[in-house]
């Protein structure tokens, strides 16, 4: 590793991913930094899986510009990215008089960002997708919203970043700044300084404490809490469409949301708190998302329930700053992005191309030997020549993860990756091993096994999530 | 006619030793030795394989069911590609305890809360889930659990939601009848959360309640050809493990008689 950089990224999320993959396709020398043991550790490994097409966005912000930018150019770059992805809209369904009243300021908002939309009625709505509830009233279908796994896109983004000559940094968290004539000249670390020309500060829930080391623009953030079910992929298979409420002015509110596996996903809350923010789920908060839901599609159980969580997205006031900072010319914020940042991250990351540019960073020339895609890894889950797989690699006839069907190919690919996992979450975010219906019951010990071989580690060395979070206590 | 049995369990294999001779069986088994949670050893174990095999059952073992669909049931091993084209379908993939959401545990999702089935082989390959540790149940996992985790030398206790099942090893520590609404810690979790209660422990091993496995896609929920043959007892007997997949093959019988009249 080098001790300077042209730029230097702040947060390993999927923004600052975004951001390193764009600049690895010029030549400066770019430096990611992460604080966590892999990058997507905060809310861009805890949200909706929802790629928004922007329709709901409040139209003429920062927000609806950068997400209504991104949303064409979703298929080509998941299909680079080897990210599950799929087009396949959402239903904003009303149940109640005053929610069907709403709808037309959903169908207007939609039309004003430049989203179709169209204003059906309940029965149509059921046609579209029959497992809304007979209740509906009426409903608004954005068909452009997608689905999205948003871990494997913010590890894809940071992957072909590091195949391209980005330094992926991971449990390197920014401690300080060195501030010369008002320029930053070096962030410190707990490995040592590391001089750069500029700096991105795209650390999430931490942007404004990275501002203030830099002595930059005062903003307060705080985080969002939302808390998750994680259903059965049984009936997650059966969705076609995305279903939500009618969003108000405060929150977007309760989604069902089929995930690119075929789980289905409830939530999200949103309740401020203080930082660090708490991942802490309770009953009665659950409890009300799963009404939510249900209230919206009957045929949600409690039973079918796989996993409960909870997560953090930045808040911040005021949102989405994308710019230089006020005062110090070489840094460049992409912060405050807090509920769109998957959705935005394509053109957000063009946009900071764009800044640093600007701001004189040497990021004009195009990096010749850059790739632009990863090499996909097929999953055996829902393939459809198995036995092609087989044929390509036979370690795809050893299903390691049953619920999930990960085989012991897939995780040797994933860590044989520039940036392999380094934990069994880490693990799980790029295979699904351990994610599945049972959370492991059958095929933990397994899993980690085979985790402990290709990472050279002994039984205790095993960490589920960051280090010193280990699986037991052993040698 | 022909059958595909998933699980060489003691049901699984007395479901195959009935219809085997009767019809074309396959049975499928992730792991490649029969038995399932009795043991390869087991006396039952050893007989009932016997009799399946001499009924004329094909054994795949080692082979994951992964999905069925219009009649055929599709396994991935080592070996390749199983294909069983079959008229009826029998899951006997056995149970395993609730997962933490079933249990509905809150709290954060610090390390040391491993399922029971996973923490008795990480035990027993020398490496215990804590050293002290809780462990949620009362009945066979719970057992198992808590035997392992002593002799890998950990401090246990059982904490019995609806009471022990069967008797617990000597060493480990009872709570009868307390119920765990959550976890805390950083992390590593630092204690189990029951009402206003903290239990002080370094891992949470989950070993209440019993539900079925299901991991074939496609005969998850009931579906046509189907038959589930898992029961849920705890403790689980060798017998009510082979008379369940009695009972599985007498379905079986009438699914196929059915299907033969329509």
């Amino acid at each position: 590793m080098r001790a300077r950089y042209d730029i230097v990224i702040i947060g390993g999320g999927v923004v600052g991913c975004a951001i390193a993959r764009r600049l690895s396709f010029t030549t400066a020398s770019v430096a990611l930094l992460e604080a966590a043991h892999d990058v997507g550790e905060g809310a861009s490994k805890g949200n909706t899986g929802i790629a928004t097409c922007g329709a709901d966005c409040t139209p003429g912000t920062l927000e609806a510009e950068l997400v209504t930018r991104s949303s064409p150019g979703w298929e080509a770059l998941c299909a680079s990215l080897d990210t599950p992805w799929r087009r396949m809209g959402t239903l904003a369904v009303a149940i109640s008089e005053e929610e069907e009243q709403g709808l037309a300021h959903v169908l207007d908002q939609a039309r004003e960002n430049g989203c179709a939309a169209e204003l059906i009625s309940g029965e149509a709505a059921r046609a579209l997708e029959p497992l809304v509830t007979p209740d509906a009233r009426a409903a608004v279908h954005i068909p452009a919203d997608g689905i999205i796994d948003s871990l494997r896109l913010t590890i894809g983004y940071a992957e072909l970043a590091a195949r391209n000559g980005v330094d992926v940094r991971t449990s390197t968290p920014v401690t300080g700044a060195v501030v010369r004539d008002g320029r930053i000249e070096a962030v410190e670390t707990p490995h040592g300084r590391i001089e750069t020309g500029f700096v991105v500060n795209a650390a999430g829930l931490g942007a404004a404490a990275i501002s203030a080391r830099a002595g930059g623009d005062e903003f307060r953030m705080w985080p969002r809490q939302g808390q998750y079910w994680l259903l059965d992929r049984e009936l997650g298979r059966r969705f076609g469409k995305i279903v939500g409420g009618v969003p108000t002015h405060v929150t977007r509110g309760i989604y069902c949301v089929p995930t690119t596996n075929t789980s289905l996903l409830l939530g999200p809350t949103a309740v401020d708190g203080d930082l660090p923010g708490s991942r802490a789920v309770d009953a009665e908060t659950l409890e009300s998302v799963l009404a939510a839901a249900q209230r919206l599609v009957p045929s949600v159980r409690r039973e079918l329930a796989i996993k409960t969580f909870a997560s953090n997205r930045p808040a911040s006031d005021p949102v989405y700053r994308v710019a230089s900072d006020g005062s110090v010319p070489n840094l460049i914020h992409a912060a405050g992005i807090r509920s769109t940042g998957v959705s935005s991250s394509p053109a957000t990351a063009e946009r900071i191309h764009d800044l640093l540019a600007a701001a004189g960073a040497p990021v004009q020339d195009e990096n010749p030997s850059a790739v632009s895609a990863l090499e996909p890894v097929p999953r055996l889950l829902g393939h459809a020549d198995p036995e092609a797989l087989l044929r390509r690699d036979p370690r795809y006839g050893q299903v390691v993860c049953a619920c999930e069907q990960v085989t012991a190919a897939e995780i040797a690919a994933a860590c044989a990756m520039r940036l392999p996992p380094r934990s069994l979450d880490a693990l799980r975010k790029r295979t699904r091993a351990t994610g599945g219906r049972c959370q492991g019951s059958v095929c933990l010990a397994g899993v980690s096994f085979l985790f402990s071989v290709h990472a050279g580690l002994r039984p205790g060395e095993i960490a589920v999530s960051e280090p010193g979070a280990t699986l037991g206590v052993g040698a | 006619m022909s059958v595909a049995i998933v699980g060489a369990g003691l049901t699984g294999l007395a479901c195959a030793a009935e219809l085997g001779a009767d019809v074309r069986v396959e049975v499928l088994d992730r792991i490649p030795v029969t038995g399932g949670v009795h043991g390869w050893g087991a006396t039952e174990t050893r007989t009932l394989t016997a009799r399946a095999v001499a009924a004329g059952a094909v054994l795949h073992l080692g082979v994951t069911a992964t999905r069925w669909e219009e009649g055929e049931l599709v396994g991935v091993g080592p070996e390749g590609v199983v294909r069983c084209a079959a008229d009826a379908l029998v899951i006997a993939g056995g149970c395993r305890p609730r997962t933490r959401a079933e249990l509905g545990l809150a709290g954060p999702r610090p390390a040391g809360v491993v399922p029971a089935p996973a923490a008795c082989h990480l035990a027993e390959n020398g490496l215990p889930a804590g050293r002290r540790v809780c462990v949620i149940g009362g009945g066979d996992w719970a057992h198992r659990a808590a035997h392992e985790l002593l002799a890998a030398g950990s401090d246990v206790t059982v904490v019995a939601p609806d009471g022990l099942h069967r008797e617990m090893p000597e060493r480990a520590a009872t709570r009868e009848d307390v119920v765990p609404t959550g976890v805390e810690g950083g992390l590593r979790v630092t204690a189990l959360v029951a009402g206003e209660e903290r239990i002080a422990c370094d891992a949470v091993v989950l070993a209440h309640g019993l539900v079925p496995l299901r991991n074939v896609d496609g005969a998850v929920w009931e579906a046509p050809g189907v038959v589930f043959a898992q029961p849920i007892a705890d403790p689980m007997t060798t017998t009510a493990a082979r008379e369940a997949g009695v009972r599985a093959a007498a379905d079986v019988r009438a699914l196929l008689a059915a299907r033969a009249a329509a």
